[in-house]
């Protein structure tokens, strides 16, 4: 499948009636903020439980996943790819940079739903989450989405 | 992949120390800087009223980046 063939408000409706629980993270998750940053992948954190409804709820996508659900979480992490590329992070919980452990459940029980169109929404983390996120792999451009961030923090559900 | 090309994904995909990112959120935000982020994020809203427009948006930039 090639890139522009890739139907992608199908693979997000498709995603959120797999019953997975799936986190949109990343630069995607700044760009249905409202924040126009370029990013190449799609970044998830799923549940440990849920990789098999996920990579269901991706298959018909030509997604296909680079290791078993057995490796992949021992792993904690795997790549559903054809033309695109989904990175799934799938530990139950993440370090960030400075030590703080961050639970997957308690992000979730924090999410936010934001709709992509009248019948389609997504599940991303609440902007404070988001920005705990971002300190997880803390490249240069992960300190600027977290400035970034800060500044829509400021008036929204941090 | 030329060996500046190298060194410039080399840097950029490099984890900071806490230490280098508590240095680099220190710095204080500007009014200049809030406004120029508040315009962005307007005119992208304002442009791109619904997200799935937005990420339709950036998956188009996207490939005309790649070329």
């Amino acid at each position: 499948m090639q890139a522009a063939d890739f139907d992608e408000l199908g693979f997000f409706r498709a995603v959120a009636s797999s019953g997975a629980r799936a986190l949109l993270i990343g630069r995607r998750a700044l760009v249905v903020i409202g924040i126009p940053v370029l990013t190449a992948d799609y970044d998830f954190w799923i549940h440990i439980d849920d990789i098999e409804a996920f990579n269901l709820a991706a298959a018909p996508f030509d997604l296909r996943p680079t290791h078993s659900p057995a490796d992949a979480r021992a792993r904690g992490r795997y790549i559903l790819e054809n033309g695109e590329r989904v990175d799934v992070l799938i530990a139950r919980a993440v370090p960030t940079v400075d030590g703080t452990r961050v639970a997957f459940d308690d992000v979730w029980a924090r999410r936010r739903s934001r709709p992509l169109t009248s019948e389609v929404a997504v599940i991303l983390p609440s902007i404070a989450d988001l920005i705990l996120t971002k300190r997880f792999a803390a490249r240069p451009k992960d300190v600027e989405d977290i400035r970034l961030l800060s500044l829509l923090a400021d008036g929204d559900d941090a | 992949m030329t060996e500046i090309e190298r060194r410039i994904r080399d840097e950029s995909e490099r984890r900071l120390s806490a230490a280098e990112v508590e240095a680099y959120l220190a710095v204080p935000v500007t009014d200049v800087e809030r406004e120029d982020v508040g315009g962005l994020v307007a005119w992208f809203t304002r442009r791109y009223p619904t997200a799935g427009e937005r990420l339709a948006y950036v998956r188009r930039a996207h490939r005309r980046w790649r070329g």
